[in-house]
């Protein structure tokens, strides 16, 4: 369907408004400037932040700058999450440009993962394709590409080429027609309010009688303290890609057009902002 | 000597009888973590459960071991009392390493005493459908090893090559309950050597607990020892039966 495909760019080429500060606390030679950058959606901080890093170490001396961090109001912003998640879960309601504060002292280690080089990226990136295949097709149609298949998709994420990617993840999307959909979707829902990091279960798009089940089905097994009840104020939203997309929507559908490019379905349950 | 299949299925209640039984489900899993928990009672090995919500949980072990024999220059020349167990010797390979890697692994000079703080979780993956390790070390003042400080103290005389062990890719990931950093042994390929494990124990009707052959065969390489003891019981036909109190 045009409309479909026309999702799937919409999804792709989201972009965020970022304002980079440096920490006030770094040692500086002389004032640093804010930076500012579109970040994608679908992409990682480390991929998209070179430019970032280049512009505050001109002001600094090398051996001040170690390993750079960015964090949002005091959190400490996990690199391996998708940029849309990390904003949608932190700062969806704020006024943009999203503020992030950059760091090159103090690496919280209990908290984020080390970053050395972008092949750290593509490797979780990759972990993550292969666990959503895991799920969907048994790890079928990922083990039958070849490395040249992987790198493929890395690089059209890398170099943000959507068909590149695309030509490749399509494969990724398919199922035998008979099933109706993925054996399970491969999803994560995330909230803030919680030491639990992500809800992560097995689900299937498909119940035993037939039936589509929806976003809202989804919630209702996983997470239903989200939903609101008839007659409730309504305390969450549930953004994927900072949208709150129906919860009647078809999760096989969701899964096929608004995963991320490791090919999760990523959802965010934020409270409602109380002005 | 067979086990006739209802013994089998009181003993692990890890065995089916189809061919097909490469997957663990969650509640074989947690099956299996309580007849480890109960032997590692007996044996004072240190398991616990840490429970979630319903019956979700994780296997946890916490040890302290002391630092490996030339895992750096010991601080002012001295040693604290104790801290070596006298097996250990200096380990010519790790010994002429260059200053630069030496250094890497060096202590902060006020630490106060050469022991390291282990931490094992054995997790449920369902998107494999298997048991998965993650594991972190810390300094007693609290700092984490990184990923070559802890191959130096497990396996000082293979440096880094375990790292790209066939079996089990070793990274950095977020605990998936706790949302911290741990290491962890990527599940992808775990299947491929329980398969013949599970398909030897069928062969020769013995029953066999899932996650216990899985933690005999990775746990060593990240230093975790798995005594033979668990196997005994586990395997012990005619000792027990669903009425053992045990």
């Amino acid at each position: 369907m045009a409309d479909d495909k026309d999702v799937l760019r919409d999804v792709w080429f989201g972009r965020i408004p970022t304002c980079f500060t440096l920490n006030p606390d770094e040692v500086t030679e002389r004032e640093a400037e804010a930076y500012y950058l579109l970040l994608p959606r679908v992409s990682y901080l480390p991929v998209v932040t070179d430019k970032v890093k280049k512009h505050f170490q001109k002001v600094m001396r090398a051996e001040d700058v170690e390993e750079m961090w960015f964090e949002y109001e005091g959190t400490p912003l996990k690199w391996h999450y998708p940029i849309g998640v990390l904003f949608d879960l932190h700062a969806s309601n704020t006024v943009l440009p999203w503020n992030i504060t950059v760091h090159f002292k103090n690496f919280p280690d209990r908290d984020l993962l080390h970053c050395s080089s972008n092949s750290v990226v593509e490797a979780h990136f990759m972990s993550s394709i292969k666990e959503a295949d895991a799920l969907k097709h048994k790890s079928q149609v990922v083990n039958d590409m070849q490395k040249k298949d992987h790198k493929q998709l890395w690089m059209g994420l890398q170099n943000d080429k959507f068909d590149q990617f695309w030509a490749m993840n399509r494969k990724l999307m398919e199922y035998p027609t008979e099933d109706g959909g993925f054996r399970y979707i491969p999803f994560r829902i995330y909230q803030t309010l919680s030491d639990r990091p992500f809800i992560q279960k097995l689900f299937r798009p498909v119940s035993p009688e037939g039936n589509a089940h929806t976003l809202g089905d989804l919630l209702k097994e996983m997470y239903p303290d989200a939903l609101t009840n008839d007659g409730e104020v309504k305390r969450y939203q549930i953004l994927i890609h900072g949208i709150e997309p129906l919860l009647e929507t078809p999760l096989q559908w969701l899964s096929e057009h608004l995963s991320h490019p490791d090919n999760f379905l990523h959802i965010c349950v934020v409270p409602v902002p109380t002005d | 000597m067979t086990v006739q299949p209802e013994q089998a299925d009181v003993l692990t209640r890890s065995l089916p009888l189809e061919m097909n039984c490469r997957a663990l489900d969650e509640e074989r899993f947690c099956r299996c973590c309580r007849l480890i928990l109960r032997r590692s009672d007996q044996l004072r090995d240190g398991w616990s459960w840490e429970a979630l919500q319903g019956s979700e949980g994780y296997l946890k072990k916490t040890t302290l071991r002391p630092l490996p024999a030339g895992w750096g220059p010991e601080q002012d020349g001295g040693e604290s009392p104790g801290a070596e167990p006298a097996a250990l010797q200096p380990d010519p390979l790790v010994s002429t390493g260059s200053e630069e890697e030496d250094a890497d692994l060096r202590l902060p000079s006020n630490s106060s005493s050469p022991v390291l703080q282990w931490e094992y979780h054995v997790l449920y993956s369902c998107s494999y459908a298997t048991p998965v390790l993650y594991f972190r070390a810390f300094t007693l003042d609290g700092r984490s090893l990184t990923l070559e400080e802890i191959w130096k103290s497990i396996h000082p005389n293979f440096g880094l090559r375990l790292q790209n062990c066939p079996l089990n890719a070793v990274s950095q990931q977020e605990h998936p309950l706790l949302g911290q950093p741990f290491f962890f042994l990527h599940p992808c390929r775990t299947e491929e050597f329980m398969g013949p494990v599970l398909q030897a124990a069928l062969d020769h009707g013995r029953p066999v607990n899932y996650v216990l052959s899985w933690l005999s065969v990775v746990g060593p390489m990240v230093g975790l020892e798995v005594p033979l003891e668990y196997s005994t019981e586990l395997h012990a036909a005619g000792c027990l039966s669903s009425t053992d109190p045990d």
